[in-house]
């Protein structure tokens, strides 16, 4: 842009005109900004957006309308290469507050000073096209979900590039002699059909299968990762689709439950092989078992062993169950069960089993003697039951995720790098805030997954994907399925949480998808999901840098690598956009073009601060944008009302406030500053993963800096707020009001 | 009935809710049972039942074979049918008690003669085979003196504030007791049904 043109519209529509002076706001805009400034009665109207048409066609190239909040009518207020800025005077102002009062007028004209400032600092961004990128999505892994997830890719037109560490595809699914009912009345056990598609990837042309090789190392970032292949070959991929499946949990482990103690105790896999191979035997005398009892969560659920539960082992069991009378009619067939959990449409399956004479008995194992007599403790009965004559004993064991390659030793790192992996990779250690001083962080007993990383990623952070929980890569399973915190990387099948076949085909399909829409976001420069279509870039000027490497470790994706110099550099397409290295850096030397610290810094200022003996508090509240400002929106499409002496400024992520702000904020005269964020911890909601969590950090160290500034550490506060929380969020804002109410006004006020 | 039941030197039997399943009338549906425990909660003596339907169907699945046939849950059902009626799996509830009580007696685990529904039951039994209609007057007097006067005036007294209440609302009639017009047909109707059931029964399916 070359020099910005910048008009101001103001809206009297939907009961604005008749709650504030819009000749009040007018004056503002005129007299303290020197813009030119046009009110209209239904602006998102032909006629409105007409008037803003033909002033573009004058040469106008920024916008700010202050009107409703910038979550309604986006797509009326969207006009070609020009920037549009929103202040939200409808929701928060006059929808949320009473008519006609001084205190509204004053936050209305607060906040369109707000925007008229941001206006002014900001710039719309270009998009960046960046060289060459290759449209292969890379799937790793042949098994069913890789095999899947390679075909839904390949039938979409983008070629594929399949890699299998065996010499074989189908991974465990090709050991599968049935699977469990997919199709309606989904009452029996169907055909296995892995084989089928096998035929279907080997003969589809544009899959190109690499068997009996792993990947060596990956760099680059969404559409230009690349790879270099064990062969010593190697390939540049727009996405990765990591489908490397699990691995039965180690039954060797499971010696209280009988196994390795009896040749008769098998697991649920071991018994899936006999099934496919048509003979049922005792290994210690050869014969058909009379009696058969089915273990469920043995070594799941369990603090020692699996902590969760795989999700597919009772309908696994009850699918052998039923395999196993078809085959031998007279075998007695038992189920010991804690709970039994056929998710899906799998009840109709446990009915035939039930139907089929198949008893289901609730309750705990209490222990198995070598003679398989078998002592549970009856749910129902509510007394231990001696089961005798027990001839087979099934385990149903669960699933292990496999996020890394146990084949290979994992590569040395010293203590230091564990630490910081550790952060990034193990969800339950601590969130490390770079610089800050704190107390050391103290490694947890399993730092990292056994084995070496399957894509040894060579990112700043650590070659290993992070992981949710468990060691499954996950980043949020409910509201970003199949996305890793890495982007472009996505996890499909069993890998991402334990799941059966019909699952994991549906998945790999979502996880195809995923990939496409990597491969077509960075080709045109935009951000990933949730910031989707974003064309705005972190820039670093290197000048003022001191090669700190906050942004480097804080990045939630581990967009940011190091140049051999220390120097920060950014991998565009990784990047969210979510600005936690611009929270991050203590000079201020990040920055997008439409969102920087010096625009919120002046949009804190342009607020008319009241002085003390107008007994009027300012409480700045900086506002995650994804959950805490809608809810704030639905406050006032509630017509609740909230404080009229908070003044609000949305941000990407809580993670992109800078602790300078706040200084800036207080010095200013702010009586109060209030985070408002998304909940942060083990079940986060952040929607950059990290960001609140970082934020909540940081401002545990806020106090100091309040000190040496002689104010109260009361007068900085953070609220976790979910989308569905606008009722009671006036309530939390008051308290904070209360708060500052009893320690009195900021001293800086005035100066 | 030919078929005996598995006996087992052992408390627990494996082998006994199989053969429940194979040879109890309804048994197969057993299987279904999900433990609401709906036919418990519905049964009007599930309170004075030791165990009632619910825990006797996970008994026979524990092979608790001893326990089941010696419970009284088997002799306290008064045959209301709640429990059929409202079992969410279809199983056959009442029906499966009636025929473990009749393997119980079949198998020694339970004098029959003893119990006091044997003994209620054999003045039902004389009621309708004289009259062609139950008496309650005449049943319960059956069923009190049947152990003797003493007992029987004992039991009766026991009883004097019910029997003074019906009086009082005029619902304990004097007089003989109704009877059925055609009793020779009636009698005929019992003498087959007896026909049937002394027959032996047919397999397990």
């Amino acid at each position: 842009m070359s020099t910005r043109n910048t008009g101001v519209y103001l809206c009297s529509g939907c009961g604005i005109g008749n709650a504030v002076s819009m000749d009040g706001l007018k004056n503002v805009v005129e007299s303290e900004f020197k813009k030119s400034c046009k009110i209209h009665e239904y602006l998102c109207g032909d006629e409105g957006l007409d008037l803003i048409r033909s002033d573009i066609v004058e040469g106008m190239n920024q916008i700010v309308i202050a009107a409703c909040s910038p979550r309604a009518m986006a797509d009326r207020f969207r006009f070609n290469s020009v920037q549009v800025i929103r202040a939200n005077l409808r929701e928060q102002v006059v929808w949320s507050h009473p008519e006609k009062t001084e205190d509204t007028q004053m936050m209305a004209e607060d906040n369109l000073r707000m925007a008229v400032t941001e206006a002014g600092k900001s710039t719309a961004p270009e998009p960046q096209f960046d060289g060459e990128h290759s449209e292969v999505i890379m799937v790793v892994g042949g098994g069913h979900s890789g095999l899947t997830a390679a075909y839904e890719s390949a039938r979409t037109g983008y070629d594929v590039l399949l890699v299998e560490r065996a010499l074989q595809l189908g991974g465990m699914a090709r050991k599968w002699s049935k699977r469990m009912p997919i199709h309606p009345p989904y009452q029996n056990p169907q055909p296995n059909t892995v084989a089928n598609l096998i035929e279907a990837v080997k003969n589809h042309p544009r899959i190109t299968v690499k068997m009996g090789s792993t990947v060596a190392k990956t760099s680059g970032m969404p559409g230009k990762f690349s790879v270099d292949f064990s062969d010593g070959s190697s390939h540049t991929v727009g996405a990765v689709v990591l489908a490397t499946g699990w691995r039965p949990y180690d039954a060797g482990r499971l010696k209280h439950l009988g196994y390795g103690v009896s040749p008769d105790v098998v697991t649920n896999v071991e018994l899936e092989g006999m099934l496919a191979e048509g003979r049922i035997a005792r290994s210690s005398d050869g014969n058909v078992p009379e009696v058969v009892v089915f273990i469920q969560c043995a070594g799941s659920r369990d603090s020692d062993h699996l902590p969760y539960c795989s999700s597919v082992c009772c309908g696994v069991s009850i699918k052998q169950a039923l395999q196993l009378r078809e085959a031998h009619p007279d075998v007695m067939i038992y189920i010991i069960y804690e709970e039994l959990r056929t998710p899906g449409v799998a009840e109709e399956f446990y009915r035939t089993c039930q139907r089929a004479g198949v008893i289901f008995m609730k309750g705990k194992v209490q222990k198995i003697s070598s003679s398989l007599e078998i002592t549970v403790n009856d749910a129902f009965l509510q007394e231990e039951i001696p089961l005798q004559g027990v001839e087979m004993i099934v385990l149903a064991i669960g699933m292990v995720p496999n996020s890394t390659n146990v084949e290979i030793e994992s590569q040395f790192l010293d203590e230091e790098k564990l630490k910081l992996l550790s952060s990034d990779v193990n969800h339950y250690a601590p969130i490390k805030v770079a610089g800050a001083a704190t107390e050391p962080i103290t490694l947890s007993a399993d730092p990292l997954p056994k084995g070496e990383s399957i894509l040894n990623l060579q990112y700043r952070q650590g070659p290993h994907l992070p992981m949710l929980a468990h060691g499954f890569p996950d980043s949020h399973y409910i509201c970003f399925p199949y996305e890793t915190r890495r982007s472009g990387i996505y996890v499909a099948g069993p890998v991402r949480r334990p799941m059966d076949m019909g699952e994991s085909a549906e998945d790999a399909t979502g996880a195809a998808m995923k990939a496409i829409q990597a491969i077509r976001t960075a080709a045109r420069g935009f951000a990933l999901h949730p910031r989707a279509g974003d064309l705005s870039i972190p820039r670093i000027n290197l000048n003022p840098c001191t090669k700190c490497r906050r942004c480097t470790v804080e990045c939630p994706f581990g967009a940011i690598d190091e140049t051999e110099q220390g120097f920060p550099s950014v991998n565009v397409t990784r990047c969210r956009r979510c600005g936690t290295c611009m929270g991050a850096c203590p000079v201020r030397t990040i920055s997008f073009t439409n969102y920087t610290i010096d625009m919120l810094g002046s949009m804190i200022k342009a607020v008319h601060i009241p002085d003390e003996m107008e007994e009027k508090p300012r409480i700045l509240a900086l506002v995650c944008e994804n959950d805490a400002y809608p809810a704030l929106d639905m406050v006032g499409i509630a017509r609740l009302s909230f404080s009229a002496y908070v003044r609000i400024i949305p941000v990407r992520c809580l993670g992109s406030v800078n602790l300078l702000l706040v200084s800036d904020a207080l010095s200013a005269g702010y009586d109060g500053v209030m985070f408002m964020g998304c909940k942060s911890g083990d079940d986060y909601q952040c929607h950059f993963m990290k960001g609140s969590g970082i934020a909540q950090e940081r401002l545990s160290k806020v106090g100091e800096t309040l000190k040496s500034m002689a104010l109260e550490s009361e007068r900085v506060t953070m609220a976790e707020v979910s989308i569905a929380d606008s009722a009671t969020l006036p309530k939390v804002i008051q308290n904070f009001v209360e708060v500052l109410e009893s320690v009195g006004p900021n001293p800086f006020k005035g100066f | 009935m030919t078929y005996i039941s598995p006996r087992s030197t052992r408390k627990y039997d494996l082998s006994f809710a199989r053969w429940v399943h194979r040879h109890i009338n309804g048994g197969d549906r057993l299987a279904m049972c999900m433990q609401c425990g709906v036919c418990s909660g519905s049964c009007p003596l599930g309170t004075t039942m030791d165990n009632g339907p619910r825990k006797t169907f996970m008994m026979i699945r524990a092979g608790m074979k001893d326990d089941v046939l010696q419970s009284d849950t088997l002799w306290n059902c008064v045959s209301c049918y709640n429990c059929v009626v409202r079992c969410p799996r279809d199983v056959p509830v009442a029906y499966i008690l009636h025929e473990l009580a009749t393997v119980a007696v079949r198998e020694g685990y339970v004098q029959a003669k003893r119990s006091a529904t044997n003994k209620f039951v054999k003045g039902f039994t004389w009621s309708y085979k004289t009259f062609g209609r139950t008496d309650e007057r005449l049943v319960s007097m059956f069923y009190y003196f049947q152990d003797g006067l003493a007992s029987g005036f004992k039991k009766l007294l026991a009883f004097r504030h019910i029997a003074l209440g019906f009086l009082k609302v005029g619902r304990l009639p004097f007089g003989m007791p109704h009877s059925l017009r055609h009793r020779r047909e009636l009698r005929k109707i019992l003498a087959a049904a007896a026909a049937i059931e002394a027959q032996p029964a047919k397999g397990g399916r």
